[in-house]
Formats: structure tokens, sequence, C-alpha cells
């Protein structure tokens, strides 16, 4: 063991599993090639919106050779209620949304049990449905609370009177469509019992609380519950909790006597495993004739199903982002008939953002003030609506940096008048942000007998680069070298910890670690280094009290359209980032995070749609042949930067969640310059050519 | 399912005489879609891919012979100097896997109004040449697509080869889509000047039930550059003339609405294109040497 003094933390290391993984050692949750005799589930989608099951003619296919059981609401094991009525699959006979499992067949080869689920008969009891999401939508009510936790409304000040009074208003309605998760590798789930212990290896984005919810819901202690998800291939929050193909593999494995695989196929990711809800978003803005915001409005309409309520907290950043008199903020909500939406990446921020940023941008021409200085002047002091002091926030550096490096200063604000050729070329800025969240974590770190250092944490890297990461920071807590240093993730025995979400991950599970690590140096350098130890760390106390100030991340994006004066068609030449994000643990990692969001907001802005048939209750372009995401030949020059940021106050390695921030914003500055490009604002998403081509300019 | 695997076009044509139903698979781009799909399930697959007369192409009398089943990719790398419009609109194809893989006999076969192969084709005057064992016949491009995905081989058919004569002018492709790789066309336009026998052809794709030429547009082009004398005298195209002609391509579309833009849409772009692609054609005829 040597004593080293540099530091991990800042330098920039390849991924540790990078080499695994291209060549395919890396073993992902169902590739579990020790365990043989392993059964297939393939799941059954209802055909209808909503209606009853009123019966499945499983003896047709249960004689089938290779079929080991048809799960149908009649026979399938019963389930402990859970938190998340999503998971209570086959426990009646409802059918409340197009595509839910109804049922589902577990065979001996893949194959077969797709080939009897396709021939499965199962009459319904059909009623009429309710899909689509309207302003004026009579179901609309107001939730409780929006996801997490926050308040449905805020109001501050009179908003009204201001805008009454108001030099200047701007008042607009902004639309977001549905949008799907598509993380490359669909939720993989893989359930073996051991007699009343069950070990499930699945591709979540937290072990620990998904060994919790299913030791509730199979009526388990915990400790009779191990999960494993020792590589995941992206989940952007859809993976965030236990999803039904785990309850089902767990079920189904039970009742066959031998381990059973869940993988999703593509086209049903587009349904059951969560969305981003549709958004119709009203911004009132009103300022007085130099830009100064005196009255913020925002208003979202949003959807949800009728399994579950998702309220997504749409218009939350408006409560953060600018200095303004007064401010009021809802959410109302419709529960139709429809998938359950749910988390994607920074749910609530991204659409939200979208809306207020165009919004700003509407303001910046309506005042005629150059929109990068018109956010500088509406900068805050303190967290507009709790007063908290930010524990750091440099949006206006980041404004600025990027302004510098963009090359703004030279813009001329005149929309739709610069032109190479038949291309029209412009220029668009848009905030970003994200809150700054941190989660209890425990973690433990022993001396090995043989040297080196194991640290253990029921972390998970969704392709982020965590394990890494998580691997720097040992380093340093252990003032050893990262080559020493063995960081072990995704396994619930590990104990409690931070999912791999709301961008909390490496502040959290960084924390652990850290405290893991000094405790364990401080331990050795008393022992003289030597002998066995292990330290078992808890951050819960520590987390808890993190109180006192706004803790959230900020940023800045730039973006060139350029828009084809006679087709309409839309490229974006340069994407720019410029992010103030605490602390960077690794920079090579963390730009790839960055403009990984931001990739998925260009997707989002130009491409990303799901369309609903009103007549069948669905998302009819449910794959990707239908699904355009960008491609890598829509992506050209893009590049993530941060500013300086040291914070010392929002976690002891003063980091900032990365994960999230990159995709808010990108959208509203792709139509921020879009509009400079053409003169053609366009308020509902994703920009289509056939969007623009009625306002271009001859 | 069975799988046949002949290895000379004498089998093959065998088996699919033998065979009627079974599906022939080259690139299995578009069939192995389908099949993931469920779209159907037939009751045999037919490989063409070891059948050396499919997967090669040649030159005979100043005519190019395209084997049916020659990938994209050599489309682009083989033969960009003798047929530039079907290897402008092969770049075009999907992503480079699916270049590689993916065939003008397949495009051919699936007859999508999408095909991307289809325009470039119309446009040089190509013919297909179909094979079975009762013999061989050849159908010009313009008289192969019937309808929605249906072509005019019969089921004891194989598409062997594309035949055609170089168009001795400047060709063009241009393809909307809403990004800009591996997307299906909005609207696709394919154009060839043939100099050499005083006519000008399109093809335009993903605006009617099958890919079509616009017939009126390219009598109306010819025409007007014979009575200009443009033929001869390589003056500039007049840019109303340009114009003229994109509407009269437009005017031979009959799109629908789908996700991927709306009919309106299609129209418009078919303009454009078209008034593009002759003002880029022609350029190039002014400064052309030769011909
Ligand atoms: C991701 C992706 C992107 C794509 N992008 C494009 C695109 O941009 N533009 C485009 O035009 N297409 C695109 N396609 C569709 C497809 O690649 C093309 O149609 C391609 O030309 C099909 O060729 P193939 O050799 O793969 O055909 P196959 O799939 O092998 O066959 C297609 C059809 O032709 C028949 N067939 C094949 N060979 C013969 C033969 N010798 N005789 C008789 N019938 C035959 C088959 O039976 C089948 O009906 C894309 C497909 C995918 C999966």
């Amino acid at each position: 063991m040597t004593a080293i003094t540099t530091r991990a933390v800042g330098s920039s290391p390849t991924r540790i599993e990078g080499t695994a993984k291209v060549t395919g050692a890396a073993r992902y949750s169902t590739e579990q090639d020790h365990l043989g005799d392993v059964a297939y589930l393939w799941p059954v989608p209802a055909t209808i919106a909503k209606g009853r099951v009123e019966a499945v003619d499983s003896d047709a296919v249960a004689g089938l050779p290779g079929v080991l059981a048809v799960l149908t609401p009649d026979n399938a094991p019963r389930l402990e209620t859970p938190d998340d009525a999503e998971l209570a699959v086959l426990q009646d006979h409802e059918v409340s949304y197009r595509g839910q499992f109804v049922a589902a067949v577990v065979a001996t080869s893949l194959e077969t049990a797709r080939e009897a689920a396709a021939s499965l008969h199962i009459t319904y009891a059909e009623v009429p449905h309710d899909s689509e999401l309207t302003e004026n939508h009579p179901k609309l009510s107001k939730p409780e609370k929006v996801n997490p936790a926050f308040p449905t409304d805020t109001e501050d000040g009179d908003v009204d009177a201001a805008l009454a009074a108001a030099a200047v208003t701007v008042d607009a309605t902004y639309r977001t469509p549905p949008v799907h998760n598509n993380p490359m590798e669909p939720h993989a789930s893989l359930a073996v019992w051991l007699g009343h212990e069950l070990t499930l290896y699945d591709s979540l984005q937290g072990a620990f609380a998904a060994q919790q919810a299913l030791a509730k819901l199979f009526a388990l202690p915990p400790a009779s519950v191990h999960v494993i998800n020792e590589h995941v291939g992206g989940g952007f929050g859809s993976k965030g909790t236990v999803r039904l193909g785990a309850v089902l593999a767990a079920m189904a494995a039970r009742e066959v006597g031998r381990p059973v695989k869940v993988v999703l196929g593509r086209q049903h990711m587009f349904t059951v495993v969560g969305y981003r809800t549709p958004t119709i978003q009203r911004v009132r803005l009103g300022a007085d004739a130099d830009g100064q915001l005196t009255a913020i409005e925002h208003a979202a309409i949003e959807q949800t199903s009728t399994v579950l309520e998702f309220a997504e907290q749409t218009t939350v950043a408006t409560r953060i982002m600018y200095a303004a008199g007064s401010r009021r903020t809802s959410h109302r909500l419709a529960a139709l008939d429809v998938p359950t939406p749910r988390w994607m990446r920074a749910p609530g921020e991204c659409p939200g953002m979208f809306a207020l940023e165009s919004a700003m941008d509407e303001l910046a021409v309506a005042t005629g003030v150059d929109p990068v200085e018109i956010r500088i002047r509406n900068e805050p002091d303190v967290e507009p609506e709790s007063g908290k002091p930010f524990s750091s926030r440099n949006l206006v550096a980041c404004l600025r940096e990027g302004a510098e490096r963009f090359g703004w200063a030279a813009r001329d604000p005149r929309p739709g008048v610069r032109r190479d050729g038949r291309w029209l070329v412009g220029t668009g800025v848009a905030a970003s942000t994200y809150p700054s969240y941190v989660g209890p974590s425990t973690a433990s770190a022993a001396a090995e007998p043989g040297g080196g250092f194991v640290v253990r944490i029921s972390a998970a890297d969704i392709g982020t680069g965590a394990r890494t990461v998580l691997t720097q920071i040992a380093a340093d807590a252990l003032r050893v070298r990262v080559e020493e240093v063995r960081v072990e993730i995704g396994d619930s025995s590990f104990g409690q910890a931070a999912l791999a979400g709301g961008s909390m991950g490496t502040a959290s599970w960084g924390w652990a670690v850290t405290r893991a690590g000094e405790r364990l140096r401080a331990a050795l350098d008393e022992h003289g280094g030597d002998g066995r130890l292990e330290v078992h760390v808890d951050t819960a106390e520590e987390v808890k009290a993190r109180t006192g100030f706004a803790y959230h991340a900020f940023g800045a994006q730039y973006a060139e359209a350029r828009v084809d004066l006679d087709t309409g068609e839309v490229r974006v030449p340069r994407l720019l980032g410029v992010f103030g994000v605490g602390r960077i643990v690794n920079p090579r990692t963390a730009r790839s995070q960055l403009i990984g969001g931001m990739t998925m907001g260009l997707s989002m802005a130009l491409h990303e749609e799901g369309v609903l048939d009103p007549a069948f209750g669905d998302y009819v372009n449910h794959d990707f042949a239908g699904y355009h995401v960008a491609a890598a030949a829509d992506v050209a020059d893009i590049d993530a930067v941060w500013v300086d940021e040291q914070d010392e106050h929002v976690n002891p390695l003063g980091v900032k969640g990365i994960g999230e921030i990159g995709i808010v914003g990108t959208a509203a500055a792709v139509a921020n310059a879009v509009f400079h490009a053409t003169g053609v604002r366009v308020r509902d998403l994703p920009i289509r050519l056939d969007k623009l081509l009625g306002g271009l300019p001859g | 399912m069975d799988f046949l695997q002949p290895s000379t076009m004498a089998e093959a044509l065998a088996a699919k005489a033998e065979h009627p139903g079974a599906v022939p698979i080259a690139g299995g781009t578009d069939v192995m879609v389908e099949m993931n799909f469920d779209k159907h399930r037939p009751p045999a697959l037919l490989d063409v891919t070891r059948v050396s007369e499919l997967t090669e192409w040649g030159m005979d009398d100043g005519r190019v012979r395209l084997g049916a089943g020659v990938s994209y990719t050599r489309i682009i790398d083989e033969l960009g100097d003798r047929l530039p419009g079907l290897a402008m609109a092969s770049r075009t194809v999907g992503s480079p896997q699916i270049r590689n893989r993916g065939t003008v006999g397949g495009n051919l076969g699936a007859a999508s109004p999408a095909g991307d192969a289809h325009p470039a084709l119309l446009a040089a005057d190509a013919e297909i040449e179909l094979q079975s064992t009762a013999g061989t016949r050849v159908v010009k491009a313009h008289e192969f697509y019937l309808g929605v995905k249906r072509n005019a081989a019969r089921r004891d058919e194989l598409i062997t080869a594309i035949v055609l004569t170089p168009p001795s002018g400047p060709q063009q492709f241009c393809k909307i889509g809403t990004r800009n790789a591996m997307v299906i066309s909005v609207a696709a336009f394919g154009l060839a000047l043939h100099p050499d026998r005083r006519v000008v052809r399109t093809g335009i794709g993903s605006v009617a039930p099958t890919p079509r030429r616009a017939y009126a547009a390219e009598e109306f082009l010819a025409a007007e550059l014979e009575s200009a004398g443009l033929w001869e005298s390589r003056a500039e195209l007049p840019t109303a003339l340009a114009r003229e002609f994109g509407e009269k391509v437009k005017a031979a579309g009959a799109p629908i609405d789908d996700v991927r833009g709306t009919a309106a849409y299609r129209l418009h772009s078919l303009a454009v294109m078209a008034r593009r692609a002759v003002t880029w054609a022609w350029t190039d005829y002014r400064t052309a040497r030769g011909t």
C-alpha cells in the first residue's frame, strides 16, 4: 500500500467495465449462464383500452409442447397490495389501458412462449374509453401533490394585478407530446427461487428499493429477497423502481419451479414502462419595458392513468428560475384510459422549461432585450419562492461563458434575415436547471487480505460511469491509487442506498463511499495498516442535517438552427451547453452524460412524438420504425463544458447531479434558434417540417 | 418453416417453381422486419444470396446488367460513375449496415411506394428482368409497380436483374425525411436527362400508391428544351421553366397524410425537389464536356 496525495477525483479514467462491455464479457441481468433450465415468459397485452377480461382460453395453449404455464387473472398467485398499483399484475380482471398485461405464457423457449401468447384467445367486455388529453377535459382535477412531493399549486403576490399593469406581456400556450423511454436495453428480469428465497437479476436503477418492494409484494422478509443489477443498459427513470416484468418473473418462477426470464419487447416499452406525459402549458409573463419580470404564471395540464396517479412536476422549475414580483404555478391532471406516464429523464423540469424558456425568448423579442441579457436581468438573489439562499448558483456565469464561446455578441436579433444559400440561419439560447438531490446511503469498505481495498455499495451503473467515479472517490478517501480499489455495486445485500435516479447517484453514493473510505483510512492508521478491517457507514443522519439552502444546478444551452427555405427541413449544426454543476469527478464520463442529455433534448425538439390513435387509445408508432429518435447524423458539433463551481453546502464532495440537466432547456434553445432563423414560433413539439412551411419568408 | 438455399440460378428457379409460396430473401432487411412483426409467416424462405448471377453486375453492349442481389454499398462503390442517379439514391438508404445488406432486387420485391431505388430506376428507363423455369421476360420499370407493395413478378418468378442503358445526361436524386439518416422518405424525386434521345425522365416516391413517373412534366420539359433549342445551346435554364416543371411534377402526386408528413407537405416538397433537381442537372449538363 502506498499512501498518496494526488487526487483521482477530477481525472478522466475510462470506464472500468468498458472493455468487458465491448467484448461481451459483461453479463447483463438475464445473461446468467450458470443457471440451467431457464424458462421464458412472454406477456399478453390487452387489445382493448377499457373494460374487463371475461375469459382466457388457457386450455387451448396450455397443452402445446413446451408450454409450462399460462398465467391469467383467474389463476395467477395473489400478491400483497403494492404501494405501486401497476405492480398488481394479473390481480384482477380490469383493463385500464390498451397494452396492459392481462395474461402471460411461460414456456421452455422464448419462441414457444411468444407463439403461445400470440394465439391465446381472450374474451373482453369492452366499454368506451377516453384517451385524449384536451385543454378543457372534464376529468381535469387538482392532484394532492406533484412528483415526488411538491405542492401542486403555489402563489406569491398578486399575479393578475401585475399582469394588468405590465408594460409588456407574453401569453402563450405550449404543448409537448408523449415521449417514450427507450433505453437500449429493454427491461430484463430473471427470477430464481431457492425454497423461500428469491434472487432477482434485473436491469433496475436501484437494487435495494427493489428488494424492499418485492419482499412486501411476496410477503417475505427482506433478507429473503436478493436483487442483483450488476450491469444496466440505460434506464432514464423507466427502471427507477421495480417494474412488472420483475413481478411476473418472480411469480412465474415460483409457479413453474425453475428460473424464469422476462425481457420486454421493444413494443412493450411504449406502454408498460412509463413515458413522459403530454403537456399543455400556459405561460403568462408580465414585465416592464426593460424586460424586468413583474409576474410569472405557469399552468400545466397533463395526464395520468386510472391505475396509478403520476402527477408530473411540470412547473416547479418556474418556482426557482427568475426573480419576479408575483408568481403563480399550478398543475391539473386528467386520469385517462391510457398507459401510466412516469419518470423520464428530468420529469417536470424538461417539459416545463421548454415552455418557460420559450416564453422568456418571446419576452426578449417583445421587449427588444437580448435573450441572454433578459435572463441576467431577472437573476434572483435568493430562491424566489422559499427565500432561501442558493448553495451555489452560476446561471449568469454559464450564460456569459456560453455567449463568449458561442460567439453570441454580434447576434442580430431580427428573425428570418440570415441566409446561407437556401438555408435560413438562426441562434437561440435557453437556461437549464435541475435540483441537487441527495439520498441516504450505506456503504462498507474493507482492506483485503492480499492488499488492496474493496468498497461495497448498492449503487447502479446504468451506463453513466458510476462504478468508475465511485472508484475515484473511494481512492481519494482512502488516499490510495485507483488501481488499489475495487468498488462492488449492483447488489441489494450491500444495504440501503439511493437510486440511480433524480441525478442523485454520485452525490448520495459518493458521500457514503467518502465516509467509508475515510473511516477505514483512520482505522488503518490507528491499527498500523494491517489486518482484516472492515467498516460500515450510513449517511442518513448527515443527509438529514443538510438544510438551510436551496440546492440546484444551472446551465445555459446555445443552439444554431438552419432551416431549408423551401422545404422546412431543420438541421442543428451546433449545440453548446455550459453548466454549473459543482465539482466534476470525471470529465470524460461527465461530458458524455451532459451531451447525452442534450442529444435527447435535440431529439425531443425535432423528432420524438408518441402519436395517439384515439380510436384504439394507444400509440401507433410504437417501435423505432415509426418513433424516431435523433440519429448520429442529426448531431453535428455538440459540446458541453462547465464553469468552476465550488459548493461546500451541497454535500461533502461538492458535486451536483449531471444525469438530467443536459436535457433541460435544449428543446427551447432549438425552438428559439428556429424562431430566430425563420420568424416562425413553434409552440408544440416536435418542430416538424410541415409546421414551419407556411410561415417561411418568401 | 423451410429454408431453401439454392447455389445456382437453375436450382433457384426450380425451387421457386416447386414452392411458389416460398418468399425470396436477399438482404433480409424487409423480409426479417416483416417476420419479426408477424406480418406474415411464409411456408418457406428462399435464400438467393448464393446465386452468383444475382450478386454480380456487368456491362453488355453498353448496357448495365445489375444483378438483383448487388448491395447498395457495392452500387455506391462500383457504379457511382455509370449510374450516378441510382448511386445517389443508394447513399440515402438506411444506415451503413442496411446498405451492406440491402439490395435493389429487394427494394423491387417489396415495391414499397417509399423505396428509394424506384425513382432512380424510373428516371433511368430501367428494365426489370424476371426469370422462371418457363423463361425470361423483361418488364419496364414504369410497368413494374402495380399497387401498394405489389409488383409484376409472378409467383413462380424471381427478380434476377435490372438492365439499363446508363442515361447519357446528368442525373439527380432528392429525398426528404424527418431526420438526417435512417429515414423513410416523406417524399423522393429522381431525374435523368437523356440528351441523346432528347427526353427527360422522372420518378416520384412516397407521394402515390406506387412509385411513378410524372409523364406530363417530362413531356413538358422535353418540349420546352427542344423548342427553345436548349439541348444544343446549353444556355441557362429559365427559372420560370424550372418552376413550371416543379408544379407539373407535383401534379403527378396523389399522397396521403401519415405520421411522417401531411399530403400537402409532400406535394409542396415534391415541387421544390423537382425544381432544384432540374436546376442542378441542367447546370451539370451545361458544364459537361462530351455528350
Ligand atoms: C433500418 C432500416 C432502414 C431502411 N431504410 C430504407 C431506406 O432509407 N430506403 C429504402 O428504400 N428502404 C429502406 N429500408 C428497406 C429495405 O432495406 C430496402 O427495401 C432494401 O432494398 C431491401 O433489400 P433486401 O435485399 O434486404 O430485401 P429482402 O428483405 O431480402 O427482400 C425484400 C422483398 O423482396 C423480395 N425479394 C428479394 N429478392 C428477390 C428476388 N431476387 N426475386 C424476387 N423477390 C425478391 C423478398 O421476397 C421480399 O418480398 C430500410 C430497412 C430497414 C430495416
